[in-house]
C-alpha cells in the first residue's frame, strides 16, 4: 500500500478548561473512503474533525495530510491553505440566513478569492457557473435565488453540501450532517453524500448515531470512547456486543435496521 | 465575604453618620471641611465593619450576608423576626427621612397661595399658546431634527468599526484583549459623560450654535452605538462563523460574511431608535446653546413669555411623538 492519504498519529486535545477529549487517536485515511466516525456526545468526535481542519489546535500528536504535518501549522496563512483542501458540513448546517442560496454557495469560494474582492462580493461568472453545477448536483438548482433561512432541514443541509463542494476539496468533513433531520431526509442527504464520495472521489469523514446509516453508507468504521480509539474495521463487523460496548449496556440502535 | 463585610460596613457608617450630623451639626457650613468630614466617615467605616464581623462571629445573617453569601440551611425565619429584614427596614426609613431633609421637601411651599397663582398664569399662558412664533418654531425644529440626524450618521461608520474592535469574542489573544479593553474602557468614559456637558465643552470650542450641538450628539452617539453594536457582535451565533473559516476564508472576510449580514438589522434598528433620542436630547442640548429648538425655548423662558414658550412645546411634543411612533414602527418592521 501507498502512503495513506491522512495519518493521525497519537492525537491528544485537551481543552484549556482540563476536558481531556482526545487521548492518544491514531488511523490512516485512504483516498475515497467513506470513514465514519461513532461514540457518544462528548466521545471526542467533533474535537476530532476540528482538529483535522485546525478550527482546534491539538494539544499534541501528528496529522499527516498530503505528506506534512499539519497539526504542527503555525501561520494563520498556511492554516487556511489546508482548509481550503477541506470541506466540512455541520449537524447545524451554518449557512447564512437572509441570504440567497447561491450566494451561501459561492461563499465556499472565499478562501481562494482575494479581501477586496470578496468584500465588494464580485464572484466571477465562472465561480457562479460553478455553484449552480454543485446545486444541480445535490438537486436544488432551482432554489437558488431564495433565501437560504426559507428553506428546510434537508435542503439547508445540501447547499451546505454544495458550498463544501465548491471549495473543490480534497476531503469532505461532516459533523452530524443527519443529527437534526428526519429519518426520511436522513437518507436523502446521506445518498448525496455517498454520490459525492462515489462520483467525484472525495474522501469523507463523518460523524454518525445510527448504527443502520452506518452500515449503509460506511466504507470503515472507528469508534471513539471517551477520546480513545476502541473498534476500527468494517461496518459489518460491529456486532450488538460492539454496540452496547460503545454506547453503553443496554443501548438499543434508535432506527432499528429495516433495509 | 469581603463584599459583604463591606456592604454592611457601608451600611452601618450611613447611619452612624447620618446620627452624627442629626446630633451633632446645625449648620451646612460644619461639614465643609474635608479632611474632618473623611476621618469621621471613615471611622465609622471601621465601626461599621468590626460589627459587621462581630455578628459573623454570632452567627447573626446581616444584609450583607443575605446578599452576598452561600444561602444557609436555616429554617426560614419571618423576616420580620430576623436581624436582616430590620437592618433593611431601619436603612430604608432613614435613607428617605434623610431624602427628605436634602430635597428642603415641604407641602407648605407646594400650597403657597402667592406659588400657586404664579403657576396657574403659566399654566394659563401654556395652554393658550402664540401661534405667531409657530413658523419659527419650526423652521427650528427642522434645524433640531437634522441636528440629530448629521450627528447620527456621522457616528454611524466610527461606530460600526469600532463595534468589532470592541467585542469580546472577535478580539482574542492577549494584544487583542488589551486593544479590547483599551477602546472600551475609552468609550465608557466618553458615555459616561453626558451630551450636555459635551455641548458646554464644544459651544466654548467652536462657539454656540448648532455645529456645537451637532458634535455634542455625534460624540456621545459613537460611544452609545460603539457598545450597543458590539454587544450584537458578541451574541451572534457562532456555527456560521466556523462554516466560513472551515472554506479558508480570513479574519476580514469572516466577519463580512458571517457576522455582518446576523446583524445588520439590529444595526438599524439601534440607529434608528439613536436618532429618535437625538432629537429629544438635541431639544434638550439647546438649552445650554447647542442651537435649534431649544435655545429658542430658553430664550422666551428668560423673558417669562409663558403663551410662546407653549407654541414651542407643541411643537416639540408633535415631532417627538411622530418620530417616537416612526421609529417604533420601523424597528418593529426590521425584526
Amino acid at each position: 500500500m501507498s502512503t495513506p492519504f491522512l495519518s493521525v498519529k497519537n492525537l491528544s486535545k485537551t481543552y484549556p478548561n482540563g476536558v481531556q477529549a482526545l487521548r492518544g487517536v491514531s488511523f490512516d485515511v485512504n483516498p475515497g473512503e467513506f470513514l465514519v466516525v461513532i461514540g457518544l456526545s462528548g466521545s471526542g468526535k467533533s474535537t476530532l474533525m476540528r482538529c483535522l481542519n485546525r478550527l482546534q489546535d491539538p494539544t499534541a500528536g501528528e496529522i499527516f495530510f498530503e505528506g506534512h504535518d499539519i497539526g504542527k501549522l503555525k501561520s494563520g496563512e498556511e492554516i487556511r491553505a489546508l482548509r481550503r483542501k477541506m470541506g466540512m458540513i455541520f449537524q447545524h448546517f451554518n449557512l447564512i440566513p437572509r441570504q440567497s442560496v447561491l450566494k451561501n454557495v459561492l461563499m465556499g469560494k472565499l478562501g481562494q478569492k482575494k479581501t477586496a474582492a470578496s468584500i465588494f462580493g464580485l464572484f466571477t461568472d465562472t465561480e457562479k457557473s460553478e455553484a449552480l453545477s454543485n446545486l444541480k448536483l445535490v438537486g436544488i438548482a432551482d432554489k437558488a435565488s431564495l433565501r437560504a433561512d426559507s428553506l428546510s432541514g434537508g435542503q439547508k443541509q445540501r447547499v451546505a453540501i454544495a458550498r463544501a463542494l465548491t471549495q473543490k476539496p480534497a476531503l469532505l468533513l461532516a459533523d452530524e450532517p443527519v443529527a437534526s433531520l428526519d429519518p426520511a431526509t436522513c437518507h436523502v442527504v446521506m445518498d448525496y453524500l455517498k454520490k459525492v464520495n462515489q462520483e467525484l472521489g472525495i474522501t469523507v469523514i463523518a460523524n454518525l448515531h445510527f448504527l443502520s446509516l452506518v452500515r449503509k453508507y460506511a466504507t470503515r468504521v472507528i469508534a471513539l470512547k471517551d477520546g480513545e480509539i476502541v473498534f476500527t474495521g468494517k461496518p459489518e463487523e460491529i456486532t450488538q456486543e460492539w454496540f452496547q460496548k460503545i454506547y453503553g449496556e443496554g443501548t438499543q440502535d434508535v432506527a432499528p435496521d429495516v433495509l | 465575604m469581603l463584599r459583604r463585610t463591606f456592604f454592611d460596613a457601608f451600611c452601618f457608617a450611613f447611619l452612624l453618620c447620618a446620627g452624627v450630623v442629626a446630633v451633632f451639626v446645625s449648620a451646612e457650613e460644619q461639614l465643609l471641611n474635608l479632611i474632618q468630614d473623611l476621618v469621621v466617615v471613615l471611622v465609622a467605616l471601621a465601626v461599621g465593619a468590626g460589627i459587621s464581623l462581630l455578628f459573623k462571629k454570632f452567627k447573626i445573617r446581616t444584609l450583607g450576608s443575605v446578599l452576598f453569601d452561600l444561602p444557609t440551611s436555616e429554617q426560614g425565619h419571618p423576616w420580620y423576626r430576623s436581624f436582616w429584614g430590620w437592618q433593611l427596614i431601619v436603612l430604608l426609613v432613614v435613607s428617605f427621612a434623610v431624602a427628605l431633609a436634602k430635597t428642603e421637601f415641604s407641602f407648605v411651599e407646594l400650597l403657597d397661595q402667592n406659588g400657586f397663582a404664579g403657576a396657574v398664569r403659566l399654566f394659563k399662558g401654556l395652554f393658550n399658546p402664540n401661534w405667531e412664533v409657530l413658523p419659527r418654531a419650526v423652521l427650528n425644529i427642522i434645524e433640531t431634527i437634522f441636528m440629530a440626524f448629521l450627528a447620527t450618521s456621522i457616528a454611524i461608520p466610527f461606530a460600526f468599526v469600532l463595534s468589532f474592535f470592541c467585542a469580546k469574542n472577535i478580539m482574542r489573544g492577549t494584544v487583542g484583549y488589551m486593544v479590547y479593553l483599551i477602546l472600551r474602557t475609552i468609550l465608557n468614559v466618553t458615555r459616561s459623560i453626558e451630551a450636555l456637558i459635551w455641548a458646554i465643552i464644544f459651544s466654548v470650542w467652536v462657539g454656540i450654535g448648532p455645529f456645537a450641538g451637532m458634535l455634542a450628539l455625534m460624540i456621545h452617539s459613537v460611544a452609545s452605538l460603539a457598545k450597543q453594536y458590539s454587544e450584537m457582535v458578541e451574541s451572534v451565533e457562532e456555527g456560521p462563523i466556523e462554516a466560513i473559516e472551515s472554506t479558508g476564508a480570513n479574519k476580514l472576510q469572516t466577519i463580512w460574511y458571517a457576522i455582518v449580514p446576523q446583524v445588520v438589522l439590529p444595526y438599524i434598528s439601534f440607529t434608528v431608535y439613536r436618532w429618535d433620542i437625538n432629537v429629544r436630547m438635541a431639544t434638550v442640548i439647546g438649552l445650554v446653546g447647542g442651537g435649534g429648538i431649544g435655545t429658542m425655548l430658553i430664550q422666551y423662558q428668560g423673558q417669562a413669555m409663558w403663551r410662546e414658550v407653549g407654541c414651542i412645546i407643541v411643537v416639540i411634543a408633535v415631532v417627538v411623538w411622530a418620530l417616537d411612533l416612526a421609529s417604533a414602527h420601523i424597528r418593529e418592521a426590521l425584526k
